[in-house]
């Protein structure tokens, strides 16, 4: 009992500042003792997993490396034609050869759909003070499954068959651009195209060479052409203003005899219209291709220029209608949604005709749809869309690249 | 503020001598529970008495936190992913999302000297000169036979690294052609106003290079898009010419920035503390000059200021090693997006922002935001798009949220605020013209924006809170104080201000005795005689009457302390409306 009263007489009494010696007295001593404190606990900072994964594909360019490489191997990721798919491969690039005028390209890719491509040029772009380009290139294909359905407006959904298309192409092409918006050039190719039609649904169980011209041989081809091109888009990439007027003119020569020999002349318009300081854009687009092969002469199906697919018609098939002359018309309403993704609203209307003459705005087949583009403001990496209202059904389209 | 004093319930443990067991006889009898009981009294009066820390501190208000304190040299270098900056901070929430008073204030409102911020403008008049000079060692500097010792090695602004003739290491970039003098401008005005606000920035000039005279150091290095490091060649750096403004001179316009002293550690994070740091007690959110940063960035259209464009550096001694914190790249400032003008949005909605986003979507584009509509002064490429008819303070976005900026309250917007206030058109147009902009009418609408950016700013903010400031206790007992957003003519003169004396107990942090309360028309008053006779510590709360601030009527509250030859004000707290959004 003595000893508790003693206690907390010792206890009272005691002065507060040796009870609290350890009390700070000044603000710094605060700041002190917390920084001492935190001084006895100190770890290394531990980034995360994924910081240390997005940290590294950045040090390492690997995003640039992907989605456009200046140099060396790269891996290819695409469709290296309507119908193929995505399609895979290594790819590989070198710029600056020949005293830094030219640049050499490389790539093989194939696809689950059993498409695949190689294709190696050699770009000089700088020449005369980057107003003359010059390319050299060659390419081998094998596109195992085209879809066919017969030709002409009329052609039928049901007759849709297939056929097996393989070519070998080497060339060479030039242009001259004055001012950065004009280009004037031209170039030759020589063509190996040969057709595959053995199997069941094939083009040759439902066609034959009347009806399917070329169907049954398929000479080499030199082809000729020459293009005039007025392109003032901006961006190039992803245009919101601006517009490409471009004027093609192509012979091909059929190299076993003139049977096949056939000219053409294509009309590539488009134009932007800004809406809302760009963030709302319409825009147009409009193809004609006229084909044309003097008296008893044909033009083979398989170089026909055809509408259907996930860039002109998208309501229909891949390929849906082929003829020797075609029209195509779209018009799109784009609207940004945020910084990397535009929607668009669309409709496309189009026909294939024998004749010139016969393309009119009547009896057009079209759709419409809606879809959602992403990438940036200099391009489109991806496109999804969904196209409605024709009688080829509902279409759903994932895509690489713009539409146009 | 500074306190962080333990709970009194962690005091208490602390404090107990022993445990039961040491007390012998505790069980016998009923005595011993009295004595014990009383023992448990009396401890508890002295604790409650004795142990509670004042409100005031014998050096309070310090003017400087010493974070050089303890040793940081054990700091693990760390590098800033931009993507994954961009992810964490679009998608989560991060930092300490409350809502209370900046961490690092001192009992005066103020921000301490430390190695984020000393304060500059804001504590003593600095000439123009010194503003314009910024924290620039030369006038100019010329940078012909400067070796390249190696490529820039991040941001998208076309350039390389040299070094002086003293071997030390400076960066250039280069404008892009589309745009000269754009970004170059931006960075050595951001760089100066910066500067003179008072945080770390790193000297900048502006330079030409000669394209003839460009020497490659043989060690000098740069990674090809292969991943690969090979020896620069000149062909690299005729691209990166390729990239880059030319000069009617022939020559390349560029910013020549000076690598700070010390080791680079990596970069902070706008919350949070450095784990490694022991200096780094202040949670980063709280920081009000982190959190005030938000009002200079709306200012200046610094939509890039964020964690990855900060940078720590270890100086010192060995074994009494401390880190310093700069902000830097300031090239996409005002009407500059660094290599392009400023993107339309930049500014005014963070990259990806979900309401409009949808309200967009969902009405097919028929809803427009109303920043797509502004129009922008052309006259001139090297301004880029740059305006202040449009730009609204409160709305105004980084490129993403920052946890700091999303902390910042009133008060922290009042301090910055007046800081922004110190800038005088005189000189805005100074630093304007230290980026020798070639077109007079650049230099003259950069002026006159940042000029009215600046009015707008002080309206917004300066009158967000009761904007007492500048207090002052003469020995005479006269109170003077300033009315800062009057001073500043962001406001007109209020009907009154209302003031509520007391005695102040610095013990208990409480006002003791009878309060005296008067009006006045005037930011001056006398004090009560009667209260100042005898007192250590007095409190006046002013309220200010204005009909179109009804948020004034919220107290500020003054303290003052005795001292030898009179008066010295050692408190000021703002009374702040609960955050709402």
């Amino acid at each position: 009992m003595r000893v508790l009263l003693l206690v907390a007489s010792l206890w009272l009494l005691t002065p507060a500042p040796l009870l609290y010696a350890q009390e700070p007295t000044t603000r710094a001593e605060v700041l002190r003792r917390q920084r001492e404190e935190k001084s006895q606990e100190l770890s290394p900072p531990e980034p995360s997993r994924l910081e240390r994964v997005l940290l590294d594909l950045e040090t390492g360019r690997l995003f640039e490396r992907l989605l456009n490489p200046a140099e060396g191997f790269y891996p290819k990721i695409g469709n290296i034609t309507t119908g193929s798919g995505i399609s895979f491969g290594p790819a590989y690039r070198t710029p600056g050869l020949f005293g830094g005028h030219a640049d050499f390209s490389a790539f093989a890719a194939g696809s689950f759909q059993r498409y695949w491509m190689v294709d190696a040029r050699l770009t000089m772009p700088r020449l005369a003070g980057e107003t003359v380009l010059l390319d050299l290139h060659a390419q081998r294909y094998d596109f195992p499954n085209e879809d066919f359905f017969g030709l002409g407006p009329e052609s039928r959904r049901q007759d849709h068959v297939t056929y097996g298309l393989a070519s070998s192409m080497v060339g060479g092409a030039g242009a001259v651009r004055p001012v950065p918006w004009l280009a004037l050039g031209g170039g030759f190719d020589y063509l190996t195209p040969s057709v595959a039609s053995d199997d069941d649904r094939r083009i040759g169980t439902l066609f034959d060479d009347a009806s399917a011209p070329g169907l049954s041989t398929q000479p080499d081809f030199v082809r000729y052409q020459a293009f005039a091109e007025l392109n003032y888009r901006a961006p190039r990439g992803n245009p919101r203003r601006g517009g490409r007027y471009a004027l093609a003119i192509a012979r091909f020569d059929d190299t076993s005899g003139d049977r096949y020999s056939f000219r053409r002349v294509e009309a590539d318009l488009q134009q932007y219209v800004p809406i809302l300081r760009d963030r709302r854009v319409l825009a147009f687009h409009a193809l004609v291709s006229a084909s044309d092969a003097d008296a008893g002469r044909e033009v083979p199906f398989y170089l026909q220029r055809t509408l259907g697919g996930p860039d002109d018609l998208r309501g229909f098939r891949h390929f849906r209608f082929r003829d020797r002359n075609l029209l195509l018309l779209q018009a799109e309403y784009r609207w940004e949604i945020f910084t990397a993704v535009d929607g668009a609203i669309f409709y496309d209307a189009g026909q294939v005709a024998p004749r010139l003459e016969d393309l009119s705005l009547r009896d057009l087949e079209s759709d419409y749809g809606i879809g959602f583009r992403f990438g940036t403001a200099n391009g489109v990496f991806l496109r999804v869309e969904g196209a409605f209202g024709s009688s080829g059904g509902k279409h759903f389209i994932f895509r690489f690249g713009h539409v146009f | 503020m500074f306190s962080k004093q333990p709970r009194r319930a962690e005091r208490a443990k602390r404090c107990w001598p022993t445990s039961r067991g040491a007390l012998p006889g505790i069980s016998r009898g009923r005595a011993p529970w009295l004595v014990l009981a009383a023992v448990v009294a009396g401890f508890a009066a002295t604790i409650g008495g004795r142990a509670a820390a004042p409100k005031f501190f014998s050096d309070d208000p310090i003017q400087v936190d010493d974070d050089r304190a303890f040793d940081a040299g054990s700091v693990r270098a760390i590098e800033g992913s931009n993507a994954y900056d961009f992810a964490e901070h679009t998608f989560l929430k991060r930092g300490d999302r409350s809502d209370i008073r900046a961490a690092n204030v001192n009992t005066l409102d103020e921000v301490p000297d430390s190695t984020w911020f000393t304060n500059r403008i804001g504590r003593v008049a600095i000439s123009i000169e010194e503003i314009v000079r910024g924290p620039n060692q030369f006038d100019s500097l010329v940078i012909d036979d400067w070796p390249i010792v190696q490529e820039k090695s991040s941001g998208i602004t076309p350039g390389y690294r040299v070094t002086d003739p003293s071997g030390h290491l400076y960066q250039v970039k280069f404008d892009p052609p589309a745009n000269p003098e754009m970004a170059s401008a931006a960075e050595v005005i951001g760089a100066a106003i910066y500067h003179a606000l008072g945080y770390n920035v790193v000297q900048g000039y502006i330079v030409e290079v000669d394209p003839a005279r460009v020497i490659i150091s043989p060690k000098a290095t740069t990674v090809d898009m292969s991943g690969r490091r090979r020896s620069m060649r000149r062909e690299d750096v005729d691209q990166i010419f390729s990239r880059a403004a030319r000069l009617p001179n022939g020559k390349y316009r560029a910013t020549l920035s000076r690598f700070a002293e010390g080791r680079p550690v990596g970069y902070f994070k706008y919350y949070g503390t450095r784990p490694d740091d022991p200096n780094d007690i202040h949670p980063h959110e709280h920081r009000r000059e982190l959190r005030g940063n938000r009002v200079f960035s709306a200012w200046l259209n610094h939509d890039d200021s964020r964690g990855i464009n900060s940078l720590d550096m270890l100086e010192g001694a060995e074994g009494r090693r401390y880190i310093r914190h700069y902000v830097f790249d300031f090239g996409s400032i005002m009407g500059s997006g660094s290599t392009v003008p400023q993107v339309p949005r930049a500014g005014n909605e963070y990259i990806l922002e979900w309401a409009p986003a949808l309200k967009t979507l969902a009405t097919l584009g028929l809803y427009v935001r109303p920043w797509i509509t502004v129009d922008y002064w052309q006259g001139a490429r090297s301004v880029g798009r740059f305006e202040g008819d449009f730009f609204d303070p409160i709305q105004w976005r980084p490129e993403y949220p920052n946890p700091a900026f999303e902390s910042m309250r009133p008060d922290d917007a009042f301090w910055a605020a007046r800081l922004v206030a110190r800038f005088s058109d005189d000189a805005i147009r100074a630093i304007v013209a230290k980026a020798r902009y070639s077109e007079p009418s650049a230099a003259e609408h950069i002026a006159a924006t940042l000029i009215k950016r600046r009015d707008k700013v002080l309206r917004t903010w300066l009158t967000s809170v009761n904007p007492i400031a500048e207090p002052s206790l003469g020995s005479d007992g006269m109170l003077t104080f300033e009315n800062a957003a009057v001073a500043a003519r962001a406001a007109s003169a209020p009907t009154a201000y209302v003031l509520t004396w007391s005695r102040f107990d610095n013990a208990t942090g409480s006002n003791v005795g009878d309060s005296v309360e008067m009006r006045v028309t005037e930011p001056q008053a006398p004090a009560p005689k009667q209260l100042l006779e005898g007192a250590d510590f007095v409190s006046v709360a002013i309220q200010t009457v204005h009909s179109d601030y009804p948020e004034w009527r919220l107290p500020v509250v003054l303290t003052f302390r005795r001292t030898a030859s009179g008066w010295q004000a050692i408190g000021i707290e703002r009374t702040v409306a609960p955050r709402t959004r």
